[in-house]
């Protein structure tokens, strides 16, 4: 069951990974997405990067900024763009409020622009 | 003033899972929703109370959150405060330190918390554990 949550909010458009990370998702689902995603990028050979919906997502704390700036990381050293898309403004704002520093990733307004920058 | 409230002026929510966090956003949500704040207000309350509760799981492994509405004569708010037996904090001001972290964390919680939040008040005791409490305000707007 849980496996089918993974694989739904995984998705392969064009040469990019869309990423779509679920509302209320908890510590131990967030980190399997983070596995499963390091497995799919390993499995396509043709993707310029991944971009990571986040569109969904109402609260940003300590553990999920940790564990997104980790995945941004993991990517890279898969030798891969990463992209975080559709961040909310009350994220924005508590994100920076709380001193969190998500990694080295580019942030677009939504899945179009991120799409655009990796080149589709 | 509030509305939609069903009578309950307070509450509590036990700590001693990761399901803690689940059940105080929920709580959280409903409480700041119907008291009246704006999302981002909404957003800083819940993101300020996961940390806490995260810290309670780490160091003291369970605890209890209390919630409590709060007014005065301008505004009203939400008090919340976190209590547990755990170890304690030996050195608050060390810990309210940006990027000071003895744990997992990313070592901003406490001073990040303070930033969310209107009023935060810390008192510990090594051996003995934590008690944190923090409000956020909502004025009301006079016509």
């Amino acid at each position: 069951m849980s496996e089918k949550k993974e694989s739904s909010s995984i998705n392969k458009i064009f040469n990019s990974l869309l990423v779509k990370i679920p509302s209320g998702t908890n510590d131990e689902e967030i980190e399997r997405l983070q596995n499963t995603v390091l497995l799919y990028l390993e499995k396509y050979d043709d993707i310029n990067g991944v971009i990571l919906d986040i569109s969904q997502v109402a609260v940003v704390d300590s553990f999920f900024a940790r564990t997104i700036a980790e995945t941004t990381q993991m990517i890279g050293l898969m030798g891969f763009k990463a992209v975080l898309t559709g961040m909310r403004p009350s994220i924005a704002i508590t994100t920076i409020e709380l001193g969190f520093n998500l990694g080295d990733v580019q942030f677009t307004l939504n899945v179009d622009k991120g799409l655009e920058l990796l080149d589709y | 003033m509030a509305k939609n409230l069903s009578g309950n002026y307070k509450g509590e929510v036990e700590i001693n899972s990761q399901s803690a966090l689940i059940s105080v956003r929920k709580v959280l949500r409903e409480l700041t929703e119907s008291i009246g704040f704006g999302i981002t207000d909404i957003t800083r309350i819940i993101t300020a109370a996961s940390e806490l509760v995260r810290n309670v799981l780490i160091y003291a492994e369970s605890g209890v959150m209390y919630w409590i509405l709060i007014k005065n004569s301008e505004k009203i708010g939400i008090e919340l405060v976190f209590k547990d037996s755990g170890p304690g904090i030996s050195d608050i001001e060390k810990a309210m330190i940006d990027g000071f972290s003895t744990g997992k964390g990313l070592g901003k919680g406490l001073s990040g918390v303070k930033r969310l939040m209107d009023e935060m008040e810390i008192s510990s005791e090594v051996g003995k554990g934590t008690y944190i409490r923090i409000k956020k305000w909502l004025k009301i707007k006079n016509d």
